[in-house]
């Protein structure tokens, strides 16, 4: 069958769609062997390393180490940030010379933060930083991989450890992806035909710990020389070489998934879900280097071709190795005065600065002059798009929503699953750059979830500040009305100025105290809405006791007292109640954005401190207040809470005034003192969100 | 003659009954207007529009104010509303501003005074600092309202952008790059 | 030194445009137009050179009136895709302003005041002729006759007075032009003739199948599509659905009264059959874009080309069945979308 179909596709190019599994599929012209003429070039040492903090999907790293700083070969330089990360490692000995914003290896151009270092050329190795001796299970591979800073190296960068399963056995067939289907790039081909056995044994090392039965290896079958060895490795290994049909994108994972095992991933599920993992061959060989030397990963097999260079070749590049210099190496025809691209020519991009550095994810620099580009035709709907994309979208109706900025209608006809892989662009006689405006319309639509998800974290925020207000308010009202109470209690019963009862403010201060122990015990669930009610109904309460009191004062002072008590915890519990629901709410919004909880915890931990430190603060001030100028205060709360006062005149005399000043420098100065440690605090989570904006 | 008159008033009452039937036994409860209103406001709680905040707008649309005061929501925001409210469009009472990517204050701390007068307008509590220190914005919870901006009396609160990185960065619009022949969707056919 | 901002890959392509696939299907026209000349005489010939003229003035005066790139867009070869399917479809010997508004008419309001290029949601040259038809109905019924038949071949210069003039000597023309095969078929029922007679009698049927000339210039449309096929510049889903659908109308018709319905190869020999099934309705402009969309679109024409034809009061229905089944286009394509891979159906 498949030898008739070679005969017809000679008649009919086409004809060749018909061999593999998937739909779709382009034929460009395939200049594999302009970087295949030689063997691999000998490892260079360049005069300046810069390692960006991100070279994988997630999170940047956290640097580890300062300027001026002498580090060895292997030294963990960045740790990985929480969530989704991977560190960064020393790939030779030398100087920090400068942490800083550089260009990096992006489509977008832009500068981020990067690690230099200025090689000693001494090349000398510090200690391994991988602490697992042999991995046994999934979660010591995992551990291993993490700490090797091992990410995907076909291109995608998504760091290997998230792609293990949980349970060993989860997975039973793991596949390896030798492929590489972008016309140009041979890393893999030179890997695979020279590192074949390391490639082998790694995939072994990493079947054992996840416990998969089978290993498939998919190679292209333009790629005899790499065939043969990895054969000849595998021989006894019960590893499976699979020779797959040539067609661009026989290298995408859903795509090498299908032709090999005849399984379709689901849209939105991964591999692991269905029992495969799939590995590229050079991230399975860096897996192997982990687990058997313990080295991180620092090196990797680059590809520099192109039509403008005179010596194409392979290299094992060091991470942070400028393109620049990659490319001199390969003796280009002519001053390289256009845009290098990382990667190859269907999925590759143009970087913006020939010194960008070589990262984990830079399987190929490629220097071709550029074409002119062709203008944009309508659209005539020819539908060759639709025939050769691998996933079966319609690229084309997806690209007239796109034109006219209809993101919802692009999203329905699954924008999303689009692998960007370029087959459209590639057809289209219009020589529209469909894939742009995929993703375009895909970073449009990212934006837009995210300013709706931020919008409703703002309505959340304005409504508990609205609470925050209407709470402070209440309570400063009910701690005024126990002042005017309890002076008025004082002047019925014409006590002493220092009796048992204790003053309402300290009193208040108690209740708050409390409410702070609550703040950290309590539980509840209770919504925005319910818990603005709950302060409302406290408040009234509050209010009432006072009122109470001071209906009551000159007979029952213990009953009043417990009244407010009560009330006073009853404003506690429903205020703790609050902020827990103002937490959860809070929480239950950031889905799993883990990468972005430690800069919001910190400024929760700060709001509350502020929020405290604000309390005391105003406590203090009215202490000071009633100390200096006592019937001013009075008078203040007179006009403040007038139609609440019953008709009670204020009775601000002396020996009140000097009652409540006495009692007032003791707590102010603990005040004061909780004010300066929640302003220390203060300071020191905003070092720490400061840290974290300057390494993002 | 008299049968014609008799058949339509019964298919007149039958009719009648059969939509007086489906309207009570369809009947759709309407969605709280003010909850849909307040969903496509913008939720910068800046006041600009007279109300104190965004919910409080909402309401005041749904109970028959003008549609059109949303600035920092701008024509999309009172597109939206109009559809809600099944409601005439209103013009922007100010000319339509150009897409502007999101502000955000920033505080120039050597200036800063540690007044608290930011962190009192500031309606999402965005700012932290404590009197006689320094106050800092945290970036990620500002609406951009600029409620701050005026407050300050050392007028050391700037609105700037949020600086572009890679992780924010998107593909440009390919029609801003690529020459092309298509028409562009904004201009007008000549 | 970079041109930014950056434009996506791919950096590569397979060097197709839009004047190529156009092309293509110009060349796949050249072979019906020789054997057309050869059986019809030069009509044909002088009225795709006026057809071409007009379009050309047409094309540059309604871009330039739009604004528009007039190179790219007269460069794109799709005014020349229009008149060319015109031209086959108009009688060759037809007064010459006849064919000048016709293209006038289908690129001016079928294809620019659309928008032109790719936006027009009706195929222009099916818009022209269904323009012509309603317009002028004896012009256009008045068809030349194959030489075979008449006995007489019109020369290039008798061609030229009669397109330019219309002052032929009146036994020529009587001579030469008559009813097309799909006609005396038609007007032989209305007779109570039934349509083997008429197979059999009629001297511009060839060998009882169908009209003499007709079939040659269909199997040349064949011949052309065959080539588009090959070439990839139309799809097969147009071809196998219209031909199976009218084919398939024809055979359960024919085979319920063989003496009211004429047989199938007659109907897919006849008239503009092969035109329309390799180089009209795969305009993929007004086309469906969907596997499936296609075959129900191309099934669609063939059935109503049928209808027509048997019932209509038109001769030849391909205009119609084509400009009907644009109608339903945006419909169809909403409702064939193909399985997205890692999707439940």
């Amino acid at each position: 069958m498949r030898t008739v179909l070679r005969a017809f596709s000679r008649l009919y190019p086409m004809a060749k769609r018909w061999l593999k599994r998937f739909p779709g599929g382009v034929y460009p012209s395939y200049r594999k062997e302009l970087s295949l003429r030689h063997p691999c070039h000998d490892p260079i040492i360049p005069d300046e390393l810069v390692l960006p903090l991100q070279q994988h999907v997630g999170a940047p790293a956290v640097p580890l180490v300062t300027v001026g700083e002498r580090v060895r070969k292997f030294q963990r330089l960045a740790k990985p940030a929480p969530g989704l990360s991977a560190p960064v490692h020393a790939p030779t000995s030398g100087l920090i010379k400068a942490i800083e914003k550089r260009p990096l290896p992006h489509p977008s151009g832009l500068p981020d933060w990067c690690i230099v270092i200025e090689p000693d050329h001494e090349d000398e190795a510090g200690e391994m930083p991988i602490e697992i001796e042999t991995p046994t299970c999934p979660t010591s591979l995992k551990q291993m991989i993490l700490q090797a800073g091992i990410v995907g190296m076909g291109g995608a960068g998504f760091p290997s450890w998230r792609k293990l399963p949980q349970k060993k056995g989860q997975v039973h067939t793991l596949l390896l992806n030798g492929a590489e289907c972008e016309p140009y790039i041979t890393c893999d081909d030179m890997l695979m035909q020279t590192r074949a056995e390391e490639i082998i044994r790694g995939a072994c090392t990493i079947a054992a710990c996840i416990g998969a039965e089978k290993i498939i290896v998919g190679i292209e079958d333009n790629k005899p020389r790499a065939l043969a060895a990895m054969q000849q490795a595998a021989e006894g290994r019960g590893v499976e070489i699979q020779s797959v049909p040539t067609v661009y994108p026989m290298g995408g994972q859903k795509q090498l998934t299908e032709q090999l095992t005849g399984i379709e991933i689901p849209a939105g599920a991964h591999a692991v879900d269905v029992g495969l993992l799939m590995f590229n061959v050079a991230t399975v060989a860096a897996i192997h280097h982990a687990s058997e030397y313990h080295q991180p990963l620092i090196s990797r097999m680059v590809t520099v071709t192109g039509e403008g260079l005179n010596d194409p070749m392979n290299i094992e590049a060091l991470l942070g190795t400028p393109f620049a210099t990659l490319a001199a190496l390969a003796d280009p025809k002519t001053e390289l005065n256009y845009p290098l691209i990382m990667g190859g020519p269907m999925m590759g991009f143009e970087v913006p600065d020939p010194t960008v550095p070589v990262i984990k994810t830079t399987n190929c620099i490629l220097a071709n002059p550029p074409q002119p580009v062709e203008p944009a035709m309508p659209c005539i709907r020819c539908g060759e798009c639709m025939e050769a994309c691998p996933v079966n979208l319609l690229p084309q109706q997806m690209y007239w929503h796109a034109h006219a900025h209809e993101w919802d209608k692009v999203e329905k006809l699954n924008l999303f699953d689009c692998i960007e892989c370029g087959c459209c662009s590639f057809v289209c006689p219009s020589h529209i750059p469909l894939v742009q405006y995929y993703r375009h319309a895909k970073g449009e639509i990212r934006k837009l979830r995210e300013e709706q998800a931020f919008q409703e974290h703002a309505r959340r925020r304005h409504e508990a500040h609205l609470a925050r207000l209407e709470r402070e308010k209440q309570e400063k009202e009910a701690r005024l009305q126990a002042k005017k109470a309890a002076v008025k209690k004082q002047a019925a019963q014409q006590t002493p100025a220092s009796s048992a009862t204790p003053s309402a403010r300290q009193r208040a201060i108690e209740a708050a105290k409390k409410r702070a122990q609550q703040e950290a015990g309590g539980a509840s669930t209770s919504s925005a809405a319910d818990k603005r009610k709950a302060a409302m109904e406290a408040a009234r309460k509050r209010a009432a006791a006072a009122r109470g009191s001071q209906d009551k004062s000159t007979d029952t002072t213990a009953e009043a007292k417990a009244q407010r008590k009560q009330a006073a915890q009853a404003a506690a519990k429903a205020k703790a109640a609050a902020l827990k629901a103002q937490k959860t709410a809070q929480q239950s919004q950031q889905t799993g954005a883990t990468e972005q909880q430690s800069p919001r915890k910190a400024a929760m931990e700060a709001a509350k401190r502020r929020a405290q430190a604000l309390k005391a603060k105003k406590q203090a001030q009215t202490g000071e207040n009633s100390e200096k100028t006592a019937p001013n205060t009075d008078q203040e709360t007179a006009e403040k809470t007038g139609p609440q006062k019953n008709g009670g005149t204020p009775m601000a005399t002396t020996p009140e005034a000097a009652d409540s000043a006495q009692s007032s420098p003791p707590s102010a100065e603990a005040r004061r003192k909780a004010a300066m440690a929640a302003a220390r605090k203060r300071a020191a989570a905003l070092r720490a969100k400061k840290q974290q904006e300057s390494e993002s | 003659m008299i049968s014609a008159v008799v058949i339509f008033i019964a298919l007149a009452a039958l009719f009648g009954l059969l939509l007086g039937y489906a309207a009570v036994r369809f009947r759709v409860e309407a969605p709280p207007v003010v909850e849909e209103i307040d969903k496509v406001l913008p939720q910068i709680q800046c006041g600009q529009c007279g109300y104190p905040g965004c919910k409080p707008y909402a309401e005041a649309v749904a109970h028959g104010e003008a549609i059109n005061k949303c600035t920092p929501g701008g024509e999309a925001v009172m597109l939206k509303i109009a559809e809600i409210l099944g409601v005439e469009p209103q013009p922007m009472a100010e000319g339509e501003e150009a897409e502007k990517s999101r502000m955000v204050a920033f505080i120039h701390e050597q200036d800063c005074i540690g007044c608290m007068h930011c962190i009192k307008a500031c309606p999402v509590d965005a700012i932290v600092g404590t009197t006689k220190a320094v106050h800092t914005v945290i970036a990620q919870e500002c609406t951009g309202c600029e409620l701050c901006v005026p407050v300050c009396p050392t007028d050391c609160i700037e609105m700037q952008p949020l600086p572009e990185t890679p992780r924010n960065w998107i593909w440009p619009d390919p029609e801003k790059v690529i020459p092309t022949v298509i028409p562009k969707l904004e201009s007008p056919h000549p | 030194m970079n041109p930014w901002p950056p434009h996506s890959a791919p950096f590569m392509h397979t060097n197709t445009s839009v004047t190529q696939v156009m092309l293509r299907v110009q060349i796949a026209s050249i072979l019906p137009l020789v054997v057309h000349i050869y059986f019809f005489g030069w009509g044909i010939a002088v009225q795709w050179i006026l057809a071409m003229l007009t379009g050309l003035v047409v094309e540059y005066a309604m871009l330039h009136l739009r604004g528009r790139p007039v190179k790219p867009f007269l460069l794109d070869g799709s005014a020349v895709i229009t008149v060319t399917g015109l031209t086959f479809c108009i009688p060759p010997e037809s007064p010459w302003w006849l064919i000048v508004l016709g293209v006038s008419f289908a690129l001016i309001f079928g294809k620019h005041l659309y928008g032109g290029l790719g936006f027009n949601p009706f195929n222009p040259a099916m818009l022209g002729y269904a323009f012509l038809l309603v317009s002028f109905p004896a012009e256009m019924t008045q068809w030349t006759l194959p030489s075979a038949v008449s006995g007489h071949t019109l020369s290039m210069t008798e061609s030229l007075i009669k397109i330019f003039t219309g002052h032929l000597p009146a036994s020529i023309m009587d001579q030469v032009t008559g009813a097309t095969p799909l006609d005396h078929v038609k007007t032989g029922l209305t007779q109570g003739i039934g349509v083997p007679e008429t197979l059999n009698n009629a001297q511009t049927i060839w060998h009882g199948v169908a009209g003499h000339g007709w079939i040659q210039v269909n199997l040349a449309f064949m011949l052309g599509g065959l080539y588009l096929l090959w070439t990839r510049t139309i799809r097969w889903q147009y071809p196998v659905g219209f031909l199976g659908a009218l084919g398939l109308m024809a055979a359960i018709f024919h085979a319920i009264d063989p003496n009211q319905y004429p047989p199938v190869l007659f109907h897919l020999l006849s008239g503009g059959t092969m035109l329309a099934a390799f180089f009209i309705i795969t305009d993929p402009v007004t086309a469906s874009t969907t596997p499936l969309g296609r075959l129900i679109y191309a099934a669609g024409i063939g059935v109503l080309v049928y209808i027509i034809r048997t019932w209509g009061g038109y001769p030849d229905g391909i205009a119609f069945a084509v400009l009907l089944m644009n109608i339903f286009v945006p419909l169809i394509d909403q409702y064939t979308q193909p399985r997205v891979k890692g999707h439940p159906r």
